[in-house]
């Protein structure tokens, strides 16, 4: 409503309003010039062929993205993105809200258990690249020295150099590290549930599942939304874990957009390329920025009325 | 009065019965649960500990070992004395981070809170809009802004500076502290300061002497989440960091990955010790820390 009003009001307004402005100035200030002017370069740069592939900078258009979109590499790489953020997302939401369902127990032990699970979450990406290339390792690997003691394979499995294990190996990496992000979330959202009816859905005769189908998921809805979508666009955006356990690698297998980036700006030197790659990338997010904003202005609407 | 009173007569016998300890398959089943999922968060972290105890021999022994035979702090000693090869080096790094981080925590609290502040109290155009800018900046790739932003730094003469990242740390944690500290502000009542202001306070005045520190946990959250931010920082600190001495943790342990590539159990004490930082601020003010993140989920 207010975004609406009408335009006369505006000057007079915003004169009103004028050192309203000075607590923002700051943040204002810092957001222009670091968010800003790199998100109009990046979207300037795209239209231009960069040195070294030309010897100056020239305008060609919309080149760099039909050049983008009808490399065939562009469509295994969108695949494997979208392997790779759906897979992360669903298993990290899953889990999450499954620990989130035991953690909301009264237990004792309760917190430390909370406390164990959220550890993941707050360990740099780095760390936790190092940690699971490492257990994967295909010689020394925890992973598959148990395996192996287990008399469930014969032979070492090498996760990282295959081309079909990489991405579950990946997933599971970085749903380890995500999911008590879920877990926090979906907590969150489960104190909201009123107790008075889960029990009196218990005396209506529902059992624990039809409690949970019925009465908590419709109540969770909201959070549920922003969970994973905040999961999906975190995913879109993990650029740490791929590049450090894989580099995209082997072959491309684990290759997905925000490497790919990374690759073209910073091995290759395809500036325009990149940036190209960079705004379609953007694109997407933006549509499902549309998404998330959406619940979150709806959820407020439901808490005014 | 009815649903009350029939609710009380069929919960008493089932609250009698929960005294014999009756174990329901559900219970089981969040039992197995619960250990899956224990093993999963957990072994990881042990593992890293495990190794990092380890020497390298002993190491690289199959099948592994789960608990080091022979545990050695040897690594650790290597990676804190700070003479020999290593020490300094890694200490430096440590240093580094150390500074970064927490400059970028004051610096981006201080200019957060006057921000959270006005979007939470004051209706002046072009908030809704401005707000909604700061919001989209989530859905940003940080990868996407590294070349704009290294050209940025260039013509600012703040490459190779520990400004640098600061400021671009700062600015990438602004939204979100922005909105968590917004979602403590809308919960304070305004007529509190509307009394200050009644008592002749100024406007700066009653947000200075009433609700800062009512919003404390708020800003000790977000201080957490923007020091973290900054600690686990990679990609910015690997781009427009090029001498060794100003390297941050996570780049460093790159490089020391690079140089000892085989040296795993080094590497699993350097990202312990990497992490101690983080985990025992978070466990220390879990419950701020969880609180923050809630916020938002709880009032959508």
């Amino acid at each position: 409503m207010t975004v609406r009003r009408p335009h006369r009001a505006t000057l007079a307004d915003i004169r009103r309003h004028r050192t309203d402005y000075l607590w923002i100035a700051p943040a204002l200030l810092v957001m222009i010039l670091v968010i800003g002017y790199p998100f109009v370069y990046t979207i300037d740069l795209s239209f231009y062929d960069t040195p070294p592939s030309s010897p100056n900078w020239y305008f060609n258009g919309v080149d760099n993205y039909i050049q983008i979109l009808s490399d065939k590499s562009f469509w295994a790489i969108t695949l494997n993105t979208v392997y790779w953020a759906v897979g992360s997302t669903v298993f990290a939401f899953l889990i999450g809200l499954g620990a989130a369902l035991v953690v909301q127990r009264d237990f004792i032990g309760r917190g430390l258990l909370r406390g164990l699970l959220l550890i993941p979450y707050v360990i740099s990406y780095v760390a936790a690249a190092l940690i699971w290339r490492w257990l994967y390792h295909s010689d020394y690997g925890l992973i598959s020295g148990t395996l192996y003691d287990l008399y469930l394979i014969d032979s070492n499995i090498n996760f990282l150099d295959s081309t079909s294990l990489v991405m579950p190996s990946l997933i599971v990496a970085n749903v380890w590290k995500e999911f008590p992000f879920a877990m926090i979330m979906m907590l969150a959202g489960l104190q909201t549930v009123p107790q008075q009816l889960l029990n009196a859905a218990r005396v209506d005769g529902a059992g624990a599942w039809q409690r949970f189908w019925h009465v908590t998921v419709p109540y969770l809805r909201g959070v549920i939304l922003i969970t994973t979508i905040l999961l999906f666009v975190g995913n879109l955006n993990s650029f740490v874990l791929v590049w450090i356990m894989t580099g995209g690698g082997p072959a491309n297998a684990s290759q997905i957009w925000i490497t790919q980036v990374y690759t073209l700006a910073f091995q290759s030197l395809q500036y325009g390329r990149a940036s190209a790659y960079s705004v379609i990338l953007f694109i997407v997010m933006l549509g499902l920025g549309f998404f998330y904003v959406r619940a979150l202005t709806g959820g407020r609407a439901r808490e005014a009325r | 009065m009815t649903t009350l009173a029939t609710t009380v007569a069929t919960t008493r016998p089932a609250r009698r019965r929960r005294v014999l300890p009756r174990i329901t398959p559900l219970d089981i089943l969040s039992i197995v649960w619960v250990i899956v999922l224990l093993i999963f968060a957990v072994v990881p972290m042990l593992w890293m500990l495990s190794t990092s105890l380890k020497g390298q021999f002993a190491a690289l022994q199959q099948p592994p070992e789960w608990i080091p035979s022979h545990p050695t702090l040897q690594n650790y000693i290597t990676l804190l004395s700070p003479t020999g090869d290593v020490g300094p080096v890694f200490l430096r790094y440590f240093l580094n981070s150390l500074i970064v981080s927490l400059a970028t925590t004051a610096l981006g609290v201080l200019v957060a809170i006057p921000a959270a502040y006005a979007f939470s109290r004051f209706r002046f155009p072009g908030r809704d809009i401005l707000f909604f800018a700061v919001l989209v900046r989530n859905m940003f790739p940080v990868v996407v802004f590294l070349i704009p932003l290294f050209i940025l730094m260039r013509t600012l003469h703040l490459v190779n500076t520990y400004w640098s990242l600061i400021l671009t740390y700062m600015t990438f944690g602004l939204p979100l502290s922005i909105w968590l500290l917004k979602g403590f502000y809308d919960n304070i009542p305004e007529e509190l300061e509307r009394a200050a202001r009644i008592d002749g306070a100024s406007r700066f005045k009653a947000f200075w002497l009433i609700i800062m520190p009512l919003s404390s946990p708020g800003i000790i959250a977000t201080a957490i989440y923007a020091f973290i931010g900054a600690w686990n920082e990679y990609v910015y600190a690997l781009t427009f960091l090029n001498s060794e001495s100003l390297l941050t943790l996570p780049v460093g342990l790159q490089h020391f990955f690079t140089e000892f590539a085989t040296n795993w159990p080094g590497l699993m004490a350097a990202a312990f010790i990497m992490s101690v930082p983080v985990v025992v601020l978070f466990l220390l003010l879990q419950r701020h820390f969880v609180r923050a993140l809630t916020e938002g989920a709880i009032k959508a």
